[in-house]
């Protein structure tokens, strides 16, 4: 065995705090090390070159570089080595650079740490095996779980690059949160119209197959090779047959609060969610119809011309073959009814941000008009409370929700240019307008418009008469306020849907403190889980902006469609291999792998069954949680195998 | 109290069945107060079976020595029941061994014994140390055991004799059985292992002291892992040549090394049957470093090993609220 050692200086990076020279002078005394040398930049093209030379010339089979950390160039290093036709997992970078110069002062000790580190690497290289990069074939089609604005976009986005791609969404239509908005800011334009020409396109698209009411069970399979289940729940109605004459709503004797509408106005048990829902059909809630099970009622299948009606529906299993998922299951407001002082559910006048966007929207229950849901009179003065449930670690969410200052002066500008007399205050901690025109659509809010604001908290509401007595603190004047008000808009925090937590258990992504799903990297791989070829679009990784969902959404359509325009991936060699002798299939591996890569399986030992862990490789992320768990070392972690990490830790151990 | 005469009705029905192929208890022994596993393969062989508050070994160590030998082609493994006779102990030793899957609940019968608690061999070793025939032991109602030696009856007190980590013991009943003899003990609450709650008190240089005397004493017999119902590695880490995690030296270092990987290998997985401990020929303390942990794992994670065959293993779970404040 012929063992490389090549020293970088990183410029003045790591030669200022270790004594590079010594370094090398000291590595050519470890075992196996038959070159050992020093270089300015070993990652620039002449580093390369130096490398490349001395693998031709001196017959070198291990290379191993001090520099910066791997993360930064293993890629550069392997592809050396593959260039000169070794194995790229007989490379072993050490970090002298951010774990020693960088972190230290003294030059002595520094030189010391880098040495011992240097030799747990040499030796941990003379352990180090050629290891295999296996194949995987891919299925060329996406699956997308969630038909707001990101699902949408991200569908889209993969059916344009020619993908098959399937939509699935739990509820009658698509649209999501973004349906039910009036306006959007900071442009003011009205939602639903940008909004429906891309539900249409969702409809048309020759490449996309939309599931609407439908629900994913299950999901097995790995990067490329995803294999899914998909409930479909029954309509009640047949999409093919219904020509949405309306004439089973009449007739329909059941009356329901209606979803859409935040509860404001009235639907019947046959309806369609919005005259805009994508599909475009009625659907028959069963919860309460009459003439599901048992069949009392059947007005709506009398009346219907085209026989569309079909109470025998039954929910079925639709079972896709994909590549690559995106899910966008979004989010959900926070219960408010939670803050008791704020009277939610209480008091009737207290209303939430999303209900306060039907009562203003033209076509929501009073149609445009905005009249507080008591009395229905045209309320004068209205507070707005900002971070309703947000930024408040003790009982509720601890973290802002974004959205909620911009929706918050939304509203108030809104209201102001309805009621020309009335009178819009909003109660703030701090007013965040991080966003392109965000700062200028609040302070044409806050001097066009006259909105007021007064920064502090509210601290409780009560009904007083037919008013509403608000009581706060005004933290720039230390002084109490007490005001009357008509009506009083919560600008309710956001939280992961219901859906984002069942979906993260279902495919096991890594979820935060808050419940939204966990990026890869926060920063550098924002769309991207910890599961390859699962991707993440929208507010199911923690608030956004309809601009934010939307950038989100193509981001993680175009990263998906980076597997899917594969026709073969590699995965990575550095994968956990079982000894089958040694392993006495407890499945404390397979419960700590986080990327569900293990699995138990029989083999047939002479004749008995005999229970193992079997790795499957594509999945594998080589994080060695498993080898870690095996409580009698049957799993070893391929390129860090337990001998080599002992070597490791012996050297450093070394006086 | 467990009558014999029943005991060996339930194992002679048990074993006449046509789905098992053998069960397990206790017989007497030959010399003091031993006693021997017995194997009844028929219902004669059920005859030498008994109870009594000698029978401290736990029995869920053999039916993962059962030997697989090769099959010839064609031919077919025999799936048949092994019984078992269980303690509280034991039951929950089985229990923790299906929980990591090495067993499945129908490869075993349970015939459950509600135990009083057993006698420490080494204690009693200690009172009679020339008794070389074998003696049976019976306890009263008034918590003493009585025993008759060359026609002259002993009355011991019952805290005397008894092991341990029967003082602490919370489950004297099987938690999980197939069959039952005689009527269940009544819980009670057990003390507190006082052994751990004093060596808690002691600074970290006199506990260190304190294991560094007994650790040095081991000879690296390995008895307490071959007594245990729950070191059942088909190659044990100890054994592992490539890489070697121990030498094979035996010098304090090395015998650290094995009793502390012992204990944290045991989290969440000890049901404090005390095998360990009674069959260590020099004496370590082993129940203190395995209830330390036991109660580690209880106060930080509300895990109690040996309960639930559904449970996930306590290393192969984790909750996102638990507990990092040991991560320092």
């Amino acid at each position: 065995m012929k063992i490389g050692v090549y020293v970088c200086e990183c410029g003045s990076n790591i030669a200022s705090t270790v004594d590079v020279e010594d370094l090398v002078e000291q590595a050519k005394e470890f075992p196996y090390v038959e070159v050992s040398r020093v270089y300015k930049y070993v990652c620039s093209d002449p580093g390369q070159v130096l490398i490349k030379q001395d693998i031709e010339e001196k017959q070198l089979d291990r290379i191993v570089v001090a520099a910066c950390s791997p993360r930064m160039h293993e890629p550069t290093f392997r592809a050396v080595l593959e260039d000169m036709g070794l194995n790229p997992y007989v490379l072993e970078i050490v970090n002298i650079r951010e774990q020693v110069s960088w972190v230290h002062d003294d030059k002595s000790k520094g030189t010391a740490k880098a040495a011992s580190l240097l030799k747990g690497a040499v030796l941990r290289a003379s352990l180090m095996h050629p290891l295999e990069r296996k194949k995987v074939g891919v299925t060329h089609n996406a699956l997308v779980i969630g038909g707001g604005i990101a699902g949408i976009q991200a569908s889209l986005d993969l059916a344009d690059m020619g993908f098959d791609t399937t939509l699935v969404e739990k509820s009658a239509t698509i649209g999501g949160k973004m349906s039910q908005l009036d306006k959007t800011f900071p442009t003011l334009d009205c939602s639903q119209c940008i909004l429906s020409p891309k539900m249409v396109d969702v409809n048309r698209h020759p490449n996309i197959d939309l599931l609407a009411l439908s629900e994913v069970v299950e999901v097995d399979g790995y990067v490329g090779n995803f294999k899914v289940k998909i409930k479909k729940n029954p309509s009640y109605v047949l999409a093919d047959k219904c020509t949405l004459c309306d004439d089973c709503v009449p007739v329909c004797p059941v009356i329901e609060h209606d979803e859409y509408n935040q509860g404001f106005s009235p639907r019947r048990a046959i309806y369609i969610p919005y005259p805009q829902a994508v599909p475009a059909s009625y659907l028959i809630d069963p919860n309460s119809c009459l003439g599901i099970d048992p069949l009392i009622c059947s007005k709506c299948k009398d009346v219907c011309g085209p026989e569309a009606i079909d109470f025998d529906m039954k929910p079925e299993i639709i079972e896709k073959e994909v590549g690559a998922i995106i899910v966008a299951t979004g989010y959900e407001p926070y219960p408010i009814e939670n803050i008791g002082e704020y009277g939610y559910g209480t008091i009737p006048d207290v209303i939430s941000g999303l209900d306060f966007e039907r009562i203003v929207s033209a076509s929501g229950p009073t149609d445009g008009t905005i009249r507080r849901p008591s009395d229905g009179k045209i309320p004068k003065t209205v507070v707005f409370v900002h971070c309703a449930g947000s930024r408040d670690p003790s009982k509720h969410l601890p973290y802002c929700s974004k959205v909620c200052c911009m929706y918050a002066t939304k509203h108030a500008l809104q209201y102001k240019h309805l009621v020309h007399d009335g009178t819009a205050i909003n109660f703030f901690i701090d007013i965040r307008t991080a966003g392109k025109d965000y700062e200028e659509f609040y302070q044409r809010a806050a001097e066009e418009d006259q909105v007021i604001y007064i920064r502090g908290k509210v601290s409780e509401v009560f009904q007083d008469g037919d008013k509403i007595l608000v009581k706060g603190a005004d933290t720039l004047t230390g002084e109490t306020v007490e005001l009357h008000a008509d009506l009083v808009v919560l600008a309710t925090g956001l939280m992961p849907s219901a859906g984002t937590k069942e979906i993260a258990s279902l495919l096991n992504l890594s979820v935060g403190m808050n419940g939204f799903i966990r990026e890869a990297h926060p920063k550098l791989k924002p769309v991207d889980t910890a599961i390859s070829g699962v991707f993440v679009a929208g507010t199911a990784t923690g608030p956004k902006d309809i601009p934010d969902a939307v950038s989100s959404a193509s981001g993680a359509a175009s990263r998906a469609a980076g597997i899917l325009a594969q026709d073969e991936l590699e995965i990575e060699g550095t994968v956990a291999q079982v000894d089958e002798d040694l392993c006495r299939g407890c499945g404390l591996c397979a419960e700590a792998c986080p990327y569900s890569a293990i699995e138990i399986n029989a083999i047939n030992k002479y004749g008995h069954a005999l229970r193992v862990a079997f790795v499957n490789e594509a999945l594998c992320k080589g994080c060695g949680s498993c080898a870690a768990a095996c409580l009698n070392g049957a799993i070893n972690q391929l390129g860090y195998t337990d001998s080599q990490i002992l070597a490791l830790i012996g050297a450093l151990g070394e006086e | 109290m467990v009558e014999n005469k029943e005991l060996i009705k339930v194992v002679e029905e048990t074993v006449s069945r046509d789905d098992v192929k053998y069960v397990i208890g206790y017989k007497r022994g030959t010399y003091g107060f031993q006693i021997k596993p017995a194997f009844a393969y028929s219902a004669e062989d059920a005859k030498e079976f008994f109870y009594s508050p000698l029978c401290s070994k736990n029995l869920a160590t053999y039916p993962l020595l059962e030997e697989k030998l090769p099959l010839r082609r064609g031919e077919e493994a025999e799936h048949k029941k092994i019984g078992i006779v269980v303690k509280g102990c034991d039951s929950r030793a089985i229990i923790q061994i299906i929980q990591e899957k090495g067993l499945e609940k129908e490869d075993v019968v349970l015939i459950g014994i509600p135990c009083k608690g057993v006698i420490d061999p080494k204690k009693i070793a200690k009172r009679f140390p020339k008794q070389s025939k074998f003696v049976d032991v019976e306890e009263n109602n008034n918590d003493e055991y009585i025993l008759e030696i060359g026609g002259t009856s002993h009355k011991i007190p019952k805290d005397e004799l008894l092991s341990d980590v029967c003082k602490s013991c919370e489950y004297p009943n099987p938690p999980l059985y197939d069959i039952l003899i005689g009527e269940a003990e009544e819980e009670f609450q057990p003390e507190h292992f006082n052994r751990v709650d004093e060596l808690e008190e002691k600074t970290i240089e006199k506990r260190w002291e304190y294991w560094e005397k007994h650790f040095q004493n081991c000879i690296r017999c390995y008895a307490c892992r071959e007594a245990c119902p729950l070191c059942y590695c088909k190659t044990c880490m100890a054994d592992l040549l490539e890489p070697q995690w121990i030498r094979r030296s035996v010098n304090l270092s090395e015998n650290t090394a094995w009793n502390v990987m012992r204990a944290f290998h045991l989290a969440g997985r000890c049901i404090s049957c005390g095998e360990c401990e009674r069959s260590c020929p020099v004496n370590i303390p082993l129940m203190e470093l395995n209830k330390f942990v036991e109660k580690e794992v209880k106060e930080m994670f509300d895990y109690t090993a040996g309960l639930d065959t559904e449970e996930k293993p306590f290393l192969g779970s984790f909750r996102p609220d638990d507990p990092e404040d040991f991560i320092s």
